[in-house]
């Protein structure tokens, strides 16, 4: 059952979809990043400063509510944040990249390697973000939703590991995993736990076990009770996060009572609807580099009337978007939602 | 409550201006009555950003010989787009040193690879012969290149399999300025390729696999 249209403000209609109770129309998502070099310009912070100064992120955050007409704001534009805080090696990059972590210089070799600092909350690229929480909880209230972001501890294993030696561990020794793993969660439930007291309504929790590398099977042993444990220990909605084609993981992922997962656009609409049910919302999946950054207005519309038909609760980009995105295809996505609405309300 | 309005469809960008404060660039292309034309547009707030984007329009009118319509907006006399002509038109006066004099390109260069002088002829219509000087040892493999390169750079056309040094714009007007500044690239192309796919490739995330 649908409320009407437009009754809601956009973090009820949020809140809502993440909870599969009923919306007035489907929300405009991003649980990641839609920053970009022009938006940067608009909003006159521009990365990598945006990445480290609170006022600079809540100011280009804000646009995407602001100026694409998004139903969220989402400040924590990268995936690097806590890494930094852990000590690893950050290349910031310039206004046009993004920073990664140099996994190349690791900070771990096991797992007594693994210490969690205690400034974890308090260092630079952390406080960051709470306090862009705090300020975009200020500016806007109840309006929007504001979500956060923390990195669940199997990325957190390839930032300080490193993606190779860390995934051969993980064929290697799975109980020294499971220890690596268990000791970099206290890294995801603290900085979690910290964001929803600064403000945020919901939060994204990226775990790049990725379809590319790792297997659903993998996802079962390693990941799938955690994540459930976080459900309990991080109490807001989470929005997991995982790239690639993850329709072989889908099962478990809606089995761990998360509120919704962030999908890819390699997993198509129906299918993945047709595997999660009414367990666990999706969000997504426009396709990045060949829709949103490579193709025009009304490619965006047929994929954002693609998941609408299947019934995707919260529809948004798949990931974070290419820094050079145009504008027009990101305003295009919730044009595109009010009037497949629109259409529907006029078909009844 | 938002501050951008429909300004067209952006058809080319540069990320960061390395001229004035790595500030972004776009080229949006525009439908109105007078037919295609072309904005050149910032969103940046920043003091004299606006004398930046005039420095590139009026670059552009040089560079590839394009007008100005009333509303500010830039055109080919022919009315037709010759969008990928004006993507490099874009691109090339953004590159333009604002300390220099910007100056319409000769229709002669010299090839590096052959080290022979190119020349580029109008014949009336649209059409350009394309002119290698010394021996005929290797010369029609060069004609081949350019010719191909002003097709792949400025959407020209093969004028006939009869006049295969030949090449022409489809709005059978000529545009000199264009063809001296294509010609510029138009050897290496693969070289224009590359750099495109490398400026186009930043910015793109990839997930934590697929980083170093």
């Amino acid at each position: 059952m649908k409320t009407k249209i437009n009754s809601m403000t956009s973090r009820q209609r949020v809140l809502a979809a993440l909870s599969r109770e009923p919306v007035d129309r489907t929300p405009v998502c991003n649980p990641t990043s839609v920053a970009t070099v022009e938006l940067m310009d608009l909003a006159d912070a521009s990365f990598p400063e945006a990445n480290r100064q609170p006022e600079l992120m809540a100011r280009l955050a804000a646009t995407g509510y602001t100026e694409l007409e998004f139903d969220t704001i989402m400040p924590v534009f990268t995936i690097i944040q806590e890494s930094s805080a852990l000590g690893c090696k950050i290349q910031w990059e310039q206004k046009d990249n993004w920073p990664t972590v140099k996994m190349r210089e690791p900070i771990y070799e096991d797992v007594d390697d693994i210490n969690i600092p205690s400034d974890l909350l308090t260092h630079q690229d952390t406080k960051c973000v709470l306090d862009a929480i705090k300020i975009l909880k200020k500016e806007y209230g109840d309006e929007v939703a504001v979500i956060g972001k923390t990195m669940g501890p199997w990325s957190l294993g390839y930032h300080g590991f490193g993606v190779e030696s860390f995934l051969l561990m993980s064929l290697d020794d799975p109980d020294k995993t499971m220890q690596c793993l268990d000791k970099l969660k206290k890294v995801t439930i603290d900085f979690g736990v910290a964001q929803i007291e600064a403000g945020a309504d919901a939060l994204t929790l990226p775990d790049h076990a990725t379809g590319d590398l790792v297997s659903g099977d993998y996802y079962r042993r390693y990941l799938r009770d955690l994540h459930t444990e976080f459900v309990d220990r991080i109490p807001i909605p989470l929005i997991l996060h995982i790239c690639g084609r993850t329709v072989d993981r889908m099962e478990y992922i809606a089995q761990t009572g998360m509120s919704a997962f962030h999908y890819d656009s390699k997993n198509h609409p129906q299918e993945s609807i047709d595997i999660t049910q009414d367990r666990i919302s999706l969000v997504g999946n426009i396709n990045n580099p060949e829709t949103l950054f490579a193709r025009g207005p009304e490619e965006v519309r047929q994929e954002v009337y693609k998941n609408l038909d299947a019934g995707v609760q919260l529809v948004g980009p798949e990931c974070a978007i290419p820094l050079q995105t145009a504008v027009e295809n990101l305003m295009e996505i919730p044009k595109a939602v009010r009037d497949w609405h629109k259409e529907r309300v006029a078909q009844n | 409550m938002g501050q951008i309005v429909d300004i067209g469809r952006r058809i080319e960008l540069v990320p960061m201006d390395s001229y004035f404060h790595d500030i972004t660039i776009a080229l949006y292309q525009q439908q109105p009555a007078i037919g295609p034309s072309f904005l050149v547009h910032t969103y940046s707030r920043i003091e004299d950003a606006s004398q930046r984007i005039q420095f590139v329009v009026d670059a552009m009118q040089v560079l590839g010989g394009m007008t100005l319509t009333e509303l500010g907006l830039l055109r080919f006399s022919c009315g037709v787009d010759h969008q990928l002509a004006c993507k490099r038109v874009f691109l090339e006066a953004c590159k333009s040193d604002p300390t220099q004099l910007v100056e319409s390109r000769p229709n002669t260069i010299v090839d590096k690879k052959s080290n022979r002088n190119v020349t580029v002829l109008s014949r009336g219509n649209g059409r350009y012969q394309v002119t290698v000087d010394g021996d005929e040892t290797g010369k029609e493999r060069r004609v081949s290149a350019i010719t191909g390169g002003l097709i792949k750079l400025g959407d020209m056309i093969a004028a006939d399999e009869k006049n295969s040094d030949q090449v022409v714009f489809s709005c059978g007007r000529s545009h000199d300025a264009l063809v001296g500044l294509l010609l510029v690239r138009a050897p290496n192309v693969r070289a224009v390729v590359r750099e495109h796919q490398m400026t186009a490739s930043r910015g793109v995330l990839s997930s934590p696999s697929q980083q170093e």
